[in-house]
């Protein structure tokens, strides 16, 4: 492509299409920010306009034990939940597209599933198979259920690479004399990386954040933030939520940001 | 290209793990709620329970007049919030998988992911004090002079679906990045070589071509979207009832997980039929077997 | 071979040493283990939590030697009706009244709690062990109005002043199916409007005439509605206004006890049946019912002790039921009948509020 062909011009058209988006960003960003005034706002409700700075609420995040225990027990969960889900998602994608498996289709949809159910309904139904088999609510059981519904995240986006993968990729190195195991962990593996780490960030987010279904598997002493954050905030409703929100918001972004440097998110936009 | 119905290769073995973890892990424990569904009460703490289809028939019958209701505003809510996502996802998809530098790539990344980030109690909170009578849009409205009368745009339908949207453009967003930025822009350029104008590029080359990314993405959205229980009840006051949030109400306050799981077992059959029949409609589109 | 012996007897005799020594060793921890029980409980959060898990409970577990393990996410009862009944999930169950009544119906709590069980019974009020009561109350709170200062209304007297036309859109109220306070507020519209607290046709009509009310989920909200003027006049209990008259910059927020009376909100402790720990479950109820420790949590959250010997610092004491006749004002709805309607209830109330 030369650089004459990607020089776009800047009009009414290109105006219009960069100013929607920037609205559209505006409008996710728009309640971070809110955030941020309510994590730094001393008043202990929400008020707009801000009444003033101050750094009190996280002082209170960081000093309740409660909190931090409960943050760090999220982020520990949440990077099982992240190894789990890629090895188990990925492996059943590949399974499925390329596997010439029976009922492909309703294997797809099956493993969608979790998706579909309210989680609290997934939180009570395991809650109670565990009492039933006597496990109690130990922290695998919670990683198990976790797990469970990140899976379908990284099964979408890894079969989206590989219905969309180009196989003379594969077969030019198979000619080349390539074996298949070769072939697979030299060239078909790190052409779905891309597609299997977007669907990790997912599995990691979408654990970190999980309430309903952790709401019935945790245990006393070892909640996760959310159970935490949402338990305060019936009784306490102040900005230490929200100072608690930023922090993992940032160090959230500090994984994914990570995980872009180490694998290159980009590529799986850009394969 | 012929498409030959082969026989399972070994890779098919790679399904084994998730085969182990779904049926440990969900179909037992659903299996055990749809039991539950049958009887009157817990049969392990309870003798006297009896087989019965009376949750059922009480959705079915719906005396209370609220039951079909709930089943009519979670898939309405799911679609409109599916919509306006797409609406929303689809142009920051096309700008994100375009864009040229590396930087403003991981940026607009950033901002995308970050509201996923937030969590959902706080979230709740921001949105209103955004949206409602006394928050940012209602003052900032008034004190302009626009309005005399704050707009109601919480506890409805209308806030929730904003909130709803919310959390889930940035997985549209990503499902379509993905479809989008995998689309040789020559195609485009050669159509607009051909004198076709950006806007007819767009439309007849890379719309089409991004279908696959349209419909795996709103799918993933409409099915997150009726299972929501937490922002409606947060967002909605009483005018928003779904059907997730009287499973949570009867789990909760009513203590009837019986009836409960009759309630989710009649979800995931609506959701699972409404799946089914899409990726038939992708497989007849897309002309393979369709990406869920 | 003498020698030989002689080793061979003490080499035995020091291996069973070693031995027993080793076995004491690593059986120490399970000898401790044995002694040292857990008592399972439910708590809530916020103010309440704090001050249990860091003064109340180490107390406790200090004077009777055991752990306690609180249960503090919240709803305690689908967990508790999961569970086995002979190894239940919690051994005390702290809970509000209603959900006790539903804990009872389930054979899932005892009925009544004897004195012999807990001394501390003989010096609560009666309503903390009334015939509306499943176990032993321990605190109270009022339902009333809470209201802003600052609004040029007249401060509210009565449970119909909420009605007042002059309150459209800036009254709040609570989602019915999924919070006692709405429910004692609709029973109180049928006292108010009607023959009697479960005159459900007088209070469904009154209910009609308070739209449009905003509704909210837990009365945590009601307080931010509250103290960020969202509201004008809510329903709330005592307690959730209070509790802000300390605080920095204080909102002009105030409550009122209407002329017609207030409902009771306790917080009511009870023993579940299939409890392995029950001696040590009634110690914990009586515990909570010593002066000393309902004076500490009554001014720590502004509830109102159920032990009529609790001496409250002054400016408590003057705001919470804290005499005989303070106490008379309470209204103990009947749990059991509501729990009986709650579906009939529920679906009814979601109709009529349906925007």
């Amino acid at each position: 492509m030369s650089a004459a062909a990607n020089k776009r011009p800047f009009d009414a058209g290109r105006a219009a299409y960069l100013g929607l988006n920037l609205l559209f960003i505006a409008f996710l960003l728009v309640p971070i920010a809110i955030v941020i005034v309510f994590a730094l706002n001393p008043t202990p409700y929400i008020s707009f306009p801000p009444v003033g700075v101050s750094l009190k609420w996280f002082a209170k995040f960081f000093d309740s034990a409660e909190f931090m225990s409960a943050l760090w027990l999220s982020l520990w969960i949440a990077g099982c939940v992240l190894v789990l889900s890629i090895v188990i998602g990925g492996a059943c994608a590949l399974a499925l597209a390329r596997g010439n498996l029976p009922g492909r289709a309703f294997l797809t949809a099956f493993f969608m599933s979790p998706l579909m159910l309210p989680a609290i309904l997934t939180g009570l139904a395991l809650f109670q198979s565990y009492l039933l088999a006597g496990v109690g609510r130990p922290v695998w059981g919670l990683i198990a259920a976790h797990t469970l519904v990140a899976v379908p995240y990284v099964l979408r986006t890894t079969l989206a690479v590989l219905y969309n993968f180009d196989r003379r990729v594969e077969e030019a190195a198979a000619a080349l004399g390539a074996s298949p195991t070769r072939v697979f962990f030299e060239v078909t593996l790190p052409l779905i990386r891309p597609g299997v780490l977007a669907g990790g960030v997912f599995a990691f987010i979408v654990s970190f954040d999980q309430f309903p279904v952790s709401l019935f598997l945790v245990v006393p002493k070892g909640e996760t933030l959310p159970v935490v954050l949402f338990n305060y905030m019936k009784f306490d409703l102040d900005g230490a939520i929200a100072a608690a929100s930023m922090v993992s918001i940032l160090l959230a972004l500090g994984v994914v940001l990570a995980l872009e440097r180490l694998i290159g998110l980009r590529a799986y936009v850009k394969l | 290209m012929s498409v030959v119905k082969a026989r399972p290769s070994p890779i098919a073995w790679l399904i084994a793990p998730a085969l182990l973890l779904f049926l440990l892990f969900f179909v037992l424990p659903f299996g055990v709620m749809a039991v539950m569904s049958f009887f009157s009460a817990n049969p392990i703490s309870n003798p006297n329970a009896f087989l019965t289809t009376k949750h059922y028939l009480r959705f079915i019958d719906d005396d209370a007049g609220i039951f079909h209701d709930a089943l009519w505003s979670t898939l309405r809510i799911g679609l409109v919030t599916t919509i306006v996502s797409l609406l929303i996802g689809y142009p920051l998809a096309h700008w994100m998988a375009r864009i040229q530098s590396r930087l403003a790539n991981m940026l607009l990344m950033m901002a995308v992911i970050a509201p996923l980030l937030t969590g959902i109690v706080v979230r709740t909170f921001a949105w209103m004090t955004i949206l409602q009578d006394k928050g940012v849009i209602n003052t900032t409205l008034m004190s302009w002079g626009l309005i005399s009368k704050p707009l109601p745009l919480m506890y409805n339908e209308f806030g929730t679906v904003v909130a709803l949207v919310h959390i889930y453009v940035p997985f549209m967003v990503l499902t379509l990045a993905g479809v989008i930025g995998r689309i040789d822009e020559r195609l485009e350029q050669a159509a607009r070589s051909l004198g076709a104008g950006r806007l007819r590029a767009f439309v007849e080359v890379t719309l089409p071509l991004s279908l696959p990314g349209i419909l795996a993405g709103s799918l993933l959205v409409f099915a997150l979207s009726i299972s929501a229980y937490v922002t409606p009840s947060l967002m909605g006051g009483t005018d928003v009832l779904t059907l997730p949030m009287l499973i949570a109400q009867q789990v909760g306050t009513s203590f009837n997980p019986n009836f409960a799981g009759a309630l989710g077992m009649i979800l995931l059959i609506v959701c699972f039929a409404i799946v089914i029949a899409y990726n038939k409609i992708l497989a007849r589109l897309a002309g393979e077997e369709g990406l869920a | 071979m003498g020698k030989q012996k002689g080793l061979t007897m003490i080499s035995r005799r020091n291996v069973l040493r070693t031995s027993a020594f080793a076995a004491a060793t690593l059986a120490w921890p399970a000898i401790l283990h044995a002694e040292t029980k857990t008592l399972k409980i439910t708590t809530w959060g916020g103010k309440w939590g704090d001050i249990m898990k860091a003064k109340v409970l180490p107390a406790f577990e200090k004077e009777f030697s055991c752990t306690v393990s609180a249960d503090q996410a919240f709803p305690f009862m689908p967990k508790l009706q999961t569970s086995p009944k002979n190894d239940p999930l919690y051994d005390v169950f702290h809970t509000n009244s209603n959900e006790q009544w539903s804990a009872l119906t389930e054979g899932l709590v005892l009925d009544k709690i004897s004195v012999k069980d807990v001394p501390n019974i003989a010096d609560v009020y009666p309503y903390a062990v009334s015939d509306k009561i499943v176990g032993v109350t321990i605190f109270t709170s009022a339902i009333g109005l809470g209201y802003r200062t600052d609004k040029g209304l007249a401060p509210p007297k009565s449970w119909k002043d909420l009605a007042d036309p002059k309150l459209a859109g800036s009254r709040g109220g609570y989602l019915i199916p999924v919070n006692s306070l709405g429910q004692c507020h609709l029973m109180m519209l049928g006292k108010v409007y009607g023959k009697g607290l479960q005159d459900l046709g007088a209070a469904y009509k009154a209910l009609e005439q308070l739209k449009p009310i905003k509704l909210v989920d837990f009365t945590g909200q009601m307080e931010k509605m509250l103290l960020s003027a969202e509201v004008t006049e809510g329903v709330i209990h005592d307690s959730g206004v209070f509790r802000y008259y300390d605080t920095a910059d204080r909102q002009p927020v105030d409550f009122c006890s209407p002329t017609e009376g207030v409902m009771a909100l306790e917080q009511v402790l009870n023993v579940t049946p299939g409890s392995k720990v029950k001696e040590l479950a009634f110690a914990y109820i009586n515990y909570m019912l010593r002066p000393d420790v309902q004076k500490l949590l009554a001014e720590a959250v502004w509830y109102s002790p159920a032990n009529k010997k609790v001496k409250l610092d002054a400016k408590y004491d003057e705001k919470l039921l804290t005499t005989p006749e303070k106490v008379a004002t309470l209204i103990q709805p009947d749990w059991k009948w509501y729990n009986e309607h709650k579906d009939d209830i529920d679906a009814r109330v979601t109709k009529i509020l349906k925007g």
